[in-house]
């Protein structure tokens, strides 16, 4: 890395270490005595963050507390869904590790929304947990220039408004200039189970308090939210037999684009039952100690994951709701029943639970409960998701009020990308909104801030029919590799699916279809459709239900003759001319609605702007400006009750701050069409 | 700056004035849009005399065309300007004809903002624009909220729910796939997009038949009784519309008459003097009155000149203060500042002193300072149900094709956005929200 001059001074920490733990003691694991970049916690988030930094070239600490839980899955054991395994792909299409390592530990794999288009296709996996943590620490394990170590961090060292490294519990004092904090719930985490509540992190974690006081001494906005998970089963004490029976999809899907079926291991079902009116029955009558509905609980839980009781409560015309019964791995036969999540004390929750179709002698392993955990208002971040306040500081995960493993881990991503190249002396960079997932998350983050766990849905981004899981590496690969955080062999992959993929879709625009001929007949008979005017081949794909993988298989006997083209060309390469093909006419719609955005996000707000003195604006958009101090146009133009004109008077304002920085007051005034007329 | 590839278009006099009506044209297209409708070569800085005609030929107007190369113009860009002598439709249509061959319409206080940013004024001016800006937007915002009253709005309205209702169950079903929920089949999408076409219709309908373009603003007359109110309502529209007696509390109920200002359309409302009678027909005109000061887009607050004000008006933003009976004291009449530092009008209803400089302060008020941003609010709204309903069409298309459910949801977020530019923008969290509040949905 060429930025040692961007560093700041160490600050002399020898005097606060004890002689026990010196720093030379470190310094015998055969690691620098100074890192480029530190990450603390090695969850989603903090793995994808040690992996990006490193790949960058920043010599790159990750330090967890607990060397065997790198990686581990603290809810419920999926990667992957709608939404989530578009963020996935993007961490892959940028060289991450989450994809990869899904694809070593998926023991049942789906496509959602199969049968509608693939703008809204998205794989999930069910994971092994002990899998899935193998694989991603043999991946950290493999990644050049990343150190791992087990020390918790008990302080952040600042020195002038900058962070200058971390002091762990054992006082060992570790320096750089870049630190990603992504230690997920850890702030003041209160665990609640029926009326009883407790400190804590999740399950089994000790809350390291003594670093959650350190940044509450910072300036930063701090919120409560809640979450939830369900009690745990004992899967030998299940009848399945009772059970609807969900095998995972079969041709298998990958969700890595360098990921091959072979990497998967052996493949399992899921099971669905439902609650029922006897389970609703016992929920009611329990109510009163909910911590939830006695108003012990504070913080504010998801819409769109409510614990039982909720639903029982807010949906209470509803005679059962559904429970997907997911295996937690293939070495356990411990289950994980998504849809239960309750904060119901315990002699409820086995009331509960006993009372499910196949659950009737169910021992539940782990109770469920509900926890309530501060996170950081994320409109204290940059794009590049470094703290406002504290320079050198990012954030990343559920910190930001995210929840998820697939938003925490982009998140990751992002943060320690943009911690190396700041320390490189390079500029951030963050995806636009019409160009990944991630964008969307990170400007949705920073700009609206978030009162729920946020997570990612389709309809939450705008552009989606371009942000597709087909074609992350399209959007990210390139520009990825351009950034430095693309390695050779994704390259190289890429490269060549793209010269396929081009190279067949120039073919099939070329290969002239008329009305009649051999092609046409053929066509027409396999599928049903009429060709009446003369086209291309590429243009037939774009009908509706026409799939060239569907023309291979009716066509199989009749293919050399009639369309050689398609002859051993992979699925994958069809798919992909398929899609854009389809999807080509709303794409381009969709660029002069991005053009115009585009053009206000060049044009940036000085950090400092005297809103008070722009004339013209509403009282009420001075106010929400002061208070989100938007740092482009097209974030301005973001917050709600914007108008064309306030930003009109926000541009000339800007506009009028440069020139007076340029110092040239006097412009010339040439004649105007007013004075030519008159 | 980089090039803005866009050309704008707006009517650059103020609407509803008579005589000379100009549209104004400026960025890359304006010359080609300019000669599209003079059907002729323009030549810079050349008056000609044409005919404006649209793309199937028939003339709208005949008139002047002004052409100024870039960046010898007042925006410094290409400009061309077209003076006709027709009236607001005319002018409308001449807008429009602009908009069908490339052009964009023009924000309010564009043109003067790409003239800033083109370097063709300097800093003061470009204060003075900001000012503008604001208070033309103010204006278009006030328009906009007038065309927003009554049937016109409360149909987008509902039209957008009917939206909303609808993305509602189309976004759950693509991103709940696994959720037991009861989304809506083909048949009752069509249905539904059927619904959404008609109440569109409906309104595209209503609205080019000129409900947007002929309201104007209400202007409310208020103060305790005996003031003369009705004597200004009546020197105002030049008629004896309403009774005058020196009784007090001659006024019992509102009287409303229309007229119109240099071109925009006012009603003017005469209401029962403010006091504090019990008769219950007093406290019935009283009750209206009020409500008028609420409902209304100005109000002129109505004193006697010299004397102290009997009632104290809370005094809004939309007030205009008028010193009534200036003939029987010494003051002078018109526009003035008072010893509090609040500014008030002196006029007398009787010998008609100090009348034009109220109705001179009422147009400015109503933010009519020369700029066509009202005329363009309304006309912004046609354009945005137009956008509505092609791309409602195209959704309809989709679905007779039986193509994907993300296609039609897409053509259904543009009908939602478009709809939203006039009732309000629907974030996507929003719809979230819809879905969670409608459909038990998560594991
Ligand atoms: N000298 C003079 N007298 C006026 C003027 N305007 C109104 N008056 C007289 O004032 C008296 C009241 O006038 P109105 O117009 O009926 O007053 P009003 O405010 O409508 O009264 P109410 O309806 O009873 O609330 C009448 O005798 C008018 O002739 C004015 O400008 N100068
Ligand atoms: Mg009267």
């Amino acid at each position: 890395m060429p930025a040692r001059n961007l560093r700041k001074p160490r600050v002399n920490v020898s005097q606060r270490q004890t002689a026990k733990h010196s720093g030379k003691r470190f310094s015998t694991m055969n690691a620098p005595e100074q890192f480029d970049v530190i990450v603390i916690g090695a969850g989603h988030a903090g793995c994808e963050a040690a992996t990006a930094a490193a790949r960058i070239g920043a010599r790159t600490l990750l330090l967890t507390q607990s060397i065997e839980t790198i990686g581990q899955m603290s809810c419920n054991p999926a990667i992957g869904g709608m939404g989530k395994s578009h963020l996935v792909r993007e961490i892959d299409a940028l060289d991450g590790i989450m994809a990869r390592a899904a694809d070593r530990a998926g023991i049942h794999f789906r496509v959602l929304n199969a049968s509608k288009g693939p703008a809204v296709r998205a794989t999930r996996a069910q994971a092994d947990r002990a899998l899935y943590r193998q694989a991603i620490r043999s991946l950290l394990e493999a990644q050049d220039g990343l150190w791992i170590f087990q020390q918790s961090v008990v302080d952040l060292l600042v020195d002038d408004g900058c962070v200058t490294g971390v002091e762990t519990q054992m006082g060992l004092t570790l320096s750089a200039p870049a630190v990603v904090l992504t230690t997920g719930t850890f702030l003041g985490g209160k665990i609640h189970m029926g009326l009883n509540n407790f400190a804590g992190g999740r399950a089994g974690d000790a809350p390291s308090n003594q670093l959650a006081e350190r940044l509450r001494s910072l300036p930063f906005r701090v919120d409560r939210l809640k979450t939830g998970t369900p009690p745990r089963i004992d899967g030998r004490t299940v009848d399945f037999s009772v059970m609807e029976s969900q095998p995972g999809d079969e041709p298998l899907p990958c969700i890595s684009f360098l990921g091959d079926v072979g990497d998967h291991p052996r493949q399992v079902a899921c099971h669905i039952t439902h609650t029922n009116v006897e389970t609703h029955r016992i929920i009611r009558a329990a109510l009163d100690r909910s911590p939830l509905y006695s108003g012990v609980i504070q913080g504010v839980g998801p819409r769109y994951c409510p614990s039982i009781e909720d639903k029982v409560v807010r949906f209470a015309d509803r005679l059962q709701h559904q429970i997907f019964v997911e295996p937690e791995g293939l070495q356990t036969r411990e289950l994980y029943p998504n849809g239960i999540s309750t904060s119901l004390p315990m002699d409820v929750q086995v009331a509960l639970v006993r009372s499910i179709e196949g659950f009737e002698n169910a021992h539940i392993t782990r109770p469920g409960y509900a926890i309530e955990y501060d996170f950081f208002n994320p409109k204290d971040l940059k794009y590049s998701l470094e703290t406002k306040a504290l320079e050198g500081l990012f954030f990343a995960g559920q910190i930001n009020g995210t929840t998820g493993y697939e938003e925490a881990a982009a998140q990751g991503l992002l943060a320690g990308a943009n911690a190396a190249w700041k320390v490189a002396g390079r500029e951030p960079w963050c995806p636009r909104r019409d160009e990944a997932y991630l964008g969307v998350l990170v400007d949705d983050l920073i700009n609206l801030g978030t009162n729920e766990p946020y997570r990612m849905f389709t309809s939450r981004a705008e552009y989606r029919l371009r942000l597709r899981e087909d074609n992350a590496d399209v959007r990210l690969t390139p520009l990825g590799r351009k950034l430095g955080l693309v390695g050779e062999v994704r390259w190289r992959s890429y490269c060549h699916k793209r010269k396929l993929v081009d190279e067949l879709a120039h073919v099939l625009g070329k290969r002239v279809l008329s009305p009649g001929s051999e092609l046409a007949t053929t066509l027409e008979t396999a599928t049903g459709e009429r060709i009446s005017k003369e086209g291309s081949m590429l243009g037939f794909l774009k009908r509706p239900g026409i799939t060239l993988s569907g023309l291979l298989d009716s066509l199989s006997s009749d293919l050399d003759s009639v369309l050689p083209e398609l002859a051993g060309v992979g699925r994958e390469v069809l798919d992909q001319v398929e899609v854009e093909a389809k999807y080509e006419g709303y794409i381009k719609r969709q660029e002069g609605e991005i053009a115009r955005v585009r053009r206000n996000e060049n044009i940036r707000i000085p950090a400092a702007l005297d809103y008070a003195a722009v004339k013209g604006l509403s009282n009420e958009l001075r106010e929400k400006l002061l208070v989100s101090r938007p740092e482009t146009l097209a974030k301005a133009s973001r917050i709600p009750g914007m108008t064309p004109a306030a930003l009109s008077v926000l541009l000339i304002y800007i506009k009028k701050l440069s020139v007076v920085a340029q110092g040239l007051e006097k412009l010339q005034l040439p004649p105007t069409a007013a004075d030519a007329s008159g | 700056m980089a090039a803005i590839a866009e050309t704008i278009a707006a009517v650059a006099t103020p609407p509803g004035q008579g005589g000379i009506g100009i549209v104004r044209l400026s960025g890359p297209e304006a010359k080609a849009i300019g000669e599209g409708i003079v059907g002729g070569a323009l030549v810079p800085r050349r008056v000609k005399f044409a005919e404006f005609k649209n793309q199937t030929g028939n003339m709208l107007d005949e008139g002047l065309v002004l052409y100024f190369v870039a960046p010898r113009s007042f925006t410094g860009e290409d400009v061309v300007e077209l003076q006709g002598h027709g009236g607001p439709v005319v002018m409308q249509l001449l807008l429009d004809e602009t908009v069908n061959r490339g052009a964009r319409l023009a924000r309010p206080g564009e043109f003067t903002e790409r003239a800033f940013l083109n370097g063709k004024i300097d800093l003061a001016q470009a204060e003075a624009v900001a000012d503008l800006i604001g208070s033309s937007s103010r204006a278009a915002a006030r328009g906009a909220l007038r065309s927003l009253k009554g049937d016109f709005s409360k149909a987008v309205f509902d039209l957008d729910q009917q939206v909303l209702q609808l993305r509602v169950y189309m976004e759950a079903a693509m991103d709940f796939p696994d959720e037991e929920v009861d989304f809506l089949n083909g048949g009752q999408v069509v249905a539904r997009l059927g619904e959404i076409h008609e109440g569109l219709n409906l309104l595209l309908r209503g609205s080019t038949q000129g409900i947007l373009l002929n309201d104007g603003i209400t202007v409310a007359i208020l103060g305790a009784p005996n003031v003369g109110k009705s004597s200004l309502l009546n020197v105002l529209s030049g008629e004896e519309r309403a009774i005058v007696t020196d009784i007090p509390g001659t006024t019992r109920d509102l009287l409303h008459v229309d007229l119109t200002l240099q071109g925009l359309p006012i009603r003017i409302v005469d209401t029962a003097g403010l006091s504090d009678s019990r008769d219950p027909v007093e406290v019935e005109g009283v009750r209206r009155a009020e409500q008028q000061a609420v409902e209304a887009d100005l109000v002129l607050w109505v004193s006697e000149a010299g004397r102290e004000e009997i009632r104290v008006w809370p005094g809004s933003d939309n007030t205009i203060r008028v010193a009534n009976k200036v003939d029987l004291t010494e003051l002078e009449a018109g526009l003035a500042q008072r010893p509090d530092g609040q500014s008030h009008v002196l006029v007398s209803a009787k010998t008609g002193a100090g009348i034009d400089a109220l109705r001179a302060h009422i147009l400015e008020k109503a933010g009519f300072a020369g700029d066509a941003s009202t005329f363009t609010a309304r006309k912004r709204h046609l354009l945005a149900l137009e956008e509505a309903m092609a791309a409602l069409q195209r959704g309809q298309t989709l679905i007779a094709e039986n193509l994907q459910t993300e296609l039609v949801a897409e053509e259904l977020r543009i009908v939602h956005e478009a709809l939203g530019t006039i009732a309000g923008v629907v974030s996507a969290d929003d719809l979230l929200g819809e879905i969670f509040a409608n459909f038990c949905i998560g594991k």
